[in-house]
């Protein structure tokens, strides 16, 4: 055996990469996928291939590019979230259709719960949409092994390859083997062939056909994939219900059946949910009086079957049709499908305990110290009746401080903006509007946006959060950093408002978000901008993310709340929402949670009677 | 042994089943685990699962966990019902008169539940300048003192002394020194 170590699920998805002799390499960064580019580039450091590893700007770039280094013959990927892979639905179906050369292999990772996305959408459904073969891995060490023969598959049938792991598999860990790269060798060599390149609808009319055949010889192929779709008997030799799962499911049916001694259930592991490999599915059906299907998080595997009447799943509403399958729900589904009753709660003087103690989940919230917060108390200050669109990131958890009003997708906070406008021109009226989006969000899907906002003339603010880095997925570089992942590796630096002037925007003001007075000022100029042009108006909130500052840098002032002065008015708790700024209930005062405070000191100027006092020395 | 680690985002709580993953690899025997990262970890509730031994899925199944180990008090109240009869948690508590609830200590007696708790906070407020950011490795600690795993102090000093950026190895490995005499 070689050597082993303990690796995130997207740590054993990035070394299979590299060892599979992948040379190119983009993404998005998306949780649950944003660990995976970043160990490519530390494996390939490791590793020393000359592998290109780069962040795109959004993930139809990333898609983009790394497509077309396979029709260069050499091994790609590209990878992503399930949202991201929207973005990209358009290369997708497209490219779908090619007779690709190097092996391409797209990653996308889709978050059942969901614990960070705005869908739980099943990713497996755009591999069946664009008609190329998906693999779903059941653990970390499975989806690095799936690699090898992902790249493999899309040389041998000349068509992209969708691996598709869920978050479970992303951010579990385990014990998995590293090896050395396999070593081949693609030197680029792009052919000139109209015919197969370019994709005119005459050659789609020849393409399609293919691409069915394609379909065709890879359910064929899965037939036989033993490797990745087995069956499982019972323990007991005979069958009272059989369980067709793919994924976690699989793994956690696996020890739910070592939990509870259940010999009575066969299981059928399914690696390969499209195409289906619909006659193994079907005999492992004859064979068993009930079957359950376990999928996430759509009934891909289940919609392919063709006769359904004796399948427990979610046609029937079996199996619920939302949320992540967490082991206590598979648990009580197959006690149900055995038809075993429920055991009676035993825990009610827990479930009393955390009633009394009134315990809830603590949301999540933007950390103490995080310019957003600053920058949301700005905008609400200067601008109290204006609606306030979001995006995706960090900011949208300004929700906490009331502080955003609509989000919808990567970018739709500028949009938004228009059609609020439009909205209201029809009846001759105008709307004020202040949407926030991130720096990296901004890059990523805002431009175009904004450049159609400034053509239209849309009346509205927009302001950029600039926090100098892509914070929420954990940190990645923005194009305005100059970081890149290889060693050595420097990108070019692109400033903010030199493109935000080049979408044709003539109000661009920069202010430090922790400077809420200047904050306040630059979002009323803003707005007068706006209204009087008939324009939008861009401000800049710029300061660094807490967590890309320096830990032994960052200056600490000593926060403290008067209690004297206190009102107890909650003013402070509602309108900045920090971790660090409480309410006492018995006292009815606020007070400062030293375990969270970090001292930047910027809550002085949120109380109205000046109760925050901050020693700046 | 199945553990589950329970705080809020921002606790230190990955470093700690890495720590547990690093030592379980060192022993040469399987080790799986489920964490949280994204929006999750914006200071909400986090929760992390280490399974060492034969196991397939990276979750663990309520009421079959050995040890759990809570960053924060409430959250290792809420998430006592992952303990099996008869398992041990580790909470560091900041208001220990909560931890006195009748409903509670009837929970804990009814599946003889060990309870330990740790003042981490205070500890590190008078050890260690109040730097909280050493929650984890002391919570580590105090684990290896009470003995309810059978990993050592010395695994987890090595363990910790390979996985921490040099600058902090030595605030690390006196965090983990304080939990162990704590207990």
């Amino acid at each position: 055996m070689g050597e082993r170590r303990f690796l995130l699920g997207n740590e054993a998805i990035a070394r299979g990469i590299v060892e599979a002799g992948c040379e190119v390499a983009s993404a998005y960064p998306g949780t649950p996928s944003s660990e995976i580019l970043p160990a490519i580039a530390k494996f390939a450091d490791e590793l020393n291939t000359k592998t290109v590893v780069e962040w795109g700007v959004n993930e139809k770039v990333s898609f983009e590019v790394a497509a077309v280094a396979s029709f260069a013959g050499k091994r790609s990927v590209a990878v992503m979230k399930q949202v991201g892979l929207n973005v990209a639905a358009d290369p997708l179906m497209s490219v779908a259709h090619f007779d690709i050369k190097g092996g391409f292999l797209v990653v996308v990772a889709d978050d059942p719960g969901p614990y960070s996305s705005q869908t739980e959408q099943d990713s497996r459904f755009m591999a069946m949409f664009a008609k190329i073969p998906c693999f779903d891995p059941s653990s970390a060490k499975e989806a690095k092994e799936m690699v090898f023969d992902a790249f493999d598959l899309s040389e041998k049938f000349m068509i992209p390859v969708m691996l598709r792991p869920t978050g479970r598999v992303c951010h579990s860990r385990q014990d998995v083997e590293v090896k050395e790269p396999i070593g081949i060798k693609r030197p680029a060599d792009f052919e000139k062939d109209w015919r197969r390149w370019v994709c005119l609808p005459a050659h789609v009319r020849i393409n399609h056909p293919k691409l069915n055949r394609k379909r065709k010889e890879i359910c064929n192929y899965f037939e036989t994939l033993d490797k990745y779709n087995y069956e499982v008997p019972a323990k007991s030799g005979k069958a009272l219900l059989g369980i067709i799962a793919s994924g976690v499911s699989f793994s956690v049916v696996m020890d739910l059946i070592e939990k509870n001694n259940w010999d009575d259930i066969a299981v059928l592991k399914i690696g390969t949910p499209h195409p289906l490999p619909i006659k193994l599915v079907q005999n492992f059906i004859d064979k068993h009086e009930r079957v359950l299907i376990l999928e996430e998080t759509y009934p891909v595997i289940e919609m392919q079957i063709h006769d359904r009447t004796k399948v427990m799943g979610r046609w029937n509403g079996f199996v619920p049709e939302a949320g992540e399958l967490l082991p206590e729900k598979i648990e009580s589904i197959v006690k149900k499908a055995l038809g075993k009753a429920e055991e009676t709660e035993t825990k009610d003087h827990l479930l009393d305990a955390i009633k009394d103690l009134n315990i809830t989940p603590k949301k999540p919230v933007l950390c103490p110290g995080c310019p957003h917060r600053a920058s949301f108390f700005a905008i609400k200050k200067a601008s109290p009746r204006s609606v306030v669109p979001s995006d995706i990131g960090c900011y949208t958890l300004g929700v906490n401080q009331g502080a955003v009003d609509i989000v919808i997708c990567m970018g739709g906070a500028v949009t938004a903006g228009s059609g609020l406008f439009n909205a209201y021109k029809v009846d001759g009226k105008e709307i004020p509007v202040v949407s926030t989006i991130g720096d990296s969000t901004f890059f990523h899907m805002g431009i175009p946006g904004l450049v159609s906002a400034v053509y239209n003339k849309h009346a509205f603010v927009l302001a950029i959060l600039d926090n100098l880095t892509t914070a929420m997925t954990g940190n990645q570089p923005t194009p305005e950093t100059g970081y890149k992942l290889r060693k050595n590796d420097v990108g070019r630096q692109i400033s903010l408002e030199s493109v935000v002037k080049g979408c044709g925007v003539n109000f661009v003001k920069v202010v430090d978000a922790y400077d809420v007075s200047s904050g306040i000022e630059a979002i009323k100029e803003a707005s007068e901008y706006a209204a009087k042009n008939q324009l939008p108006a861009v401000v800049i909130f710029r300061h660094p993310c807490m967590l890309i500052k320096d830990r032994d840098k960052i200056v600490r002032y000593p926060v403290s709340v008067n209690q004297q002065k206190c009102t107890g008015c909650r003013y402070c708790i509602t309108s900045f929402f920090c971790p660090g700024l409480v309410f006492d209930e018995d006292k009815k005062k606020a007070y400062i949670d030293e375990r969270f405070c970090v001292g930047c000191g910027v809550c002085e100027i949120v109380c109205p009677v000046k109760a925050i006092e901050v020693e700046r020395g | 042994m199945q553990i589950v680690i329970v705080g809020l985002g921002g606790q230190g709580i990955l470093f700690s089943s890495k720590v547990l993953g690093d030592i379980a690899i060192k022993r040469g025997v399987n080790i799986i685990g489920s964490e949280v990262h994204g929006m999750a970890q914006r200071g909400g509730s986090v929760i992390s699962h280490v399974k060492i031994g034969d196991y397939k899925s990276p979750l663990v199944i309520k009421e079959d966990a050995d040890i759990l180990l809570a960053f924060d008090q409430d959250e290792g109240v809420r998430n006592m019902d992952y303990l099996k009869r008869g398992g041990s948690a580790l909470i560091n508590v900041y208001k220990p008169e909560r931890m006195e609830n009748e409903n509670l200590k009837r929970y804990i007696q009814e599946k003889d539940i060990k309870l330990y708790t740790i003042k981490g906070y205070d500890i590190l407020k008078e050890h260690m300048g109040g730097n909280f950011l050493f929650l984890n490795v002391l919570l580590l600690g105090a684990m290896a003192k009470l003995g309810i795993t059978d990993i050592s102090y010395d695994e987890l000093k090595e363990s910790i002394k390979r996985l921490t950026p040099p600058k902090y190895v030595e605030h690390n490995l006196k965090a983990l020194e304080l939990g162990y005499n704590a207990m």
